[in-house]
């Protein structure tokens, strides 16, 4: 997928753990992995919107976009 | 209101059904197998046993081309359709397990779309066969059955599309 997550790195610089994320958005910490991972396939506003708001961060500090050129409907 | 999974729902009497169409289709195509293999043997088995007993059989027992392509015609169909019945089973089982959404059971409607055409093909080689050698064989093909095979394609990208969207919707955050 051409969109990279890059929530480990904003958890590291926040010293924030995952789990502690997880209570604190209240996402289970299953989801939060497959973000995390780049399993997602899409990311509803209202999560971007809470972790965002937890974490003191713009969605842009999170997600990035490298187009690696192939199709992205069929990944 | 019928409910879709459970004890009384629809999916539970079409398997209940659908068994009991299996075990039919089985016993079918198990005989229509055992004739198959049967046929040609008759008329020299036939003469043997006369032979044993020292009796001589009056006339002649003939098995024609007719016997061979109709045997061999509900053999194919008693086939198609158990197999078509395990995969609807496959289809249901899913069902009752919550997961009908999968790109398995899109696989498992195109397979039973293709042994559907199969089927049809099949009664079309049959009749030219039938034509060929002279036999009296009833291989009429029905307009309707092509429709329900297209319908059944069209279903299988429809759950194509489903499978798709729900392992969408299981990794979406």
């Amino acid at each position: 997928m051409s969109i990279s997550v890059k929530l480990d790195r904003v958890l590291l610089d926040r010293g924030m753990s995952l789990t502690e994320l997880s209570e604190r958005v209240g996402v289970t910490i299953a989801n939060l992995s497959i973000l995390k991972t780049g399993k997602a396939k899409a990311i509803r506003f209202s999560t971007l919107e809470a972790i965002c708001k937890e974490l003191g961060c713009q969605p842009g500090d999170i997600l990035f976009f490298e187009d690696d050129g192939r199709p992205a409907r069929d990944e | 209101m019928i409910r879709a999974t459970g004890k009384g729902s629809i999916s539970s009497i079409l398997a209940v059904g659908l068994h009991i169409v299996r075990i039919i289709a089985w016993i079918g195509f198990a005989a229509l197998s055992a004739a198959l293999v049967a046929l040609p043997l008759i008329p020299p088995f036939a003469e043997w046993v006369a032979h044993l007993d020292g009796a001589s059989i009056d006339g002649e027992i003939d098995i024609g081309a007719d016997d061979f392509v109709e045997v061999l015609r509900h053999f194919i169909s008693f086939g198609v359709a158990l197999y078509v019945v395990e995969r609807l089973l496959e289809l249901l089982k899913t069902l009752r397990f919550g997961t009908p959404f999968v790109k398995e059971n899109a696989i498992r409607f195109r397979k039973v779309g293709i042994a559907l055409l199969f089927g049809e093909v099949s009664k079309i080689v049959i009749g030219i066969l039938a034509m060929l050698t002279g036999a009296d064989v009833n291989a009429g093909l029905d307009f309707m059955v092509f429709v329900s095979i297209a319908a059944v394609f069209v279903l299988s990208e429809v759950f194509h599309e489903g499978a798709r969207m729900k392992a969408e919707q299981d990794l979406t955050v």
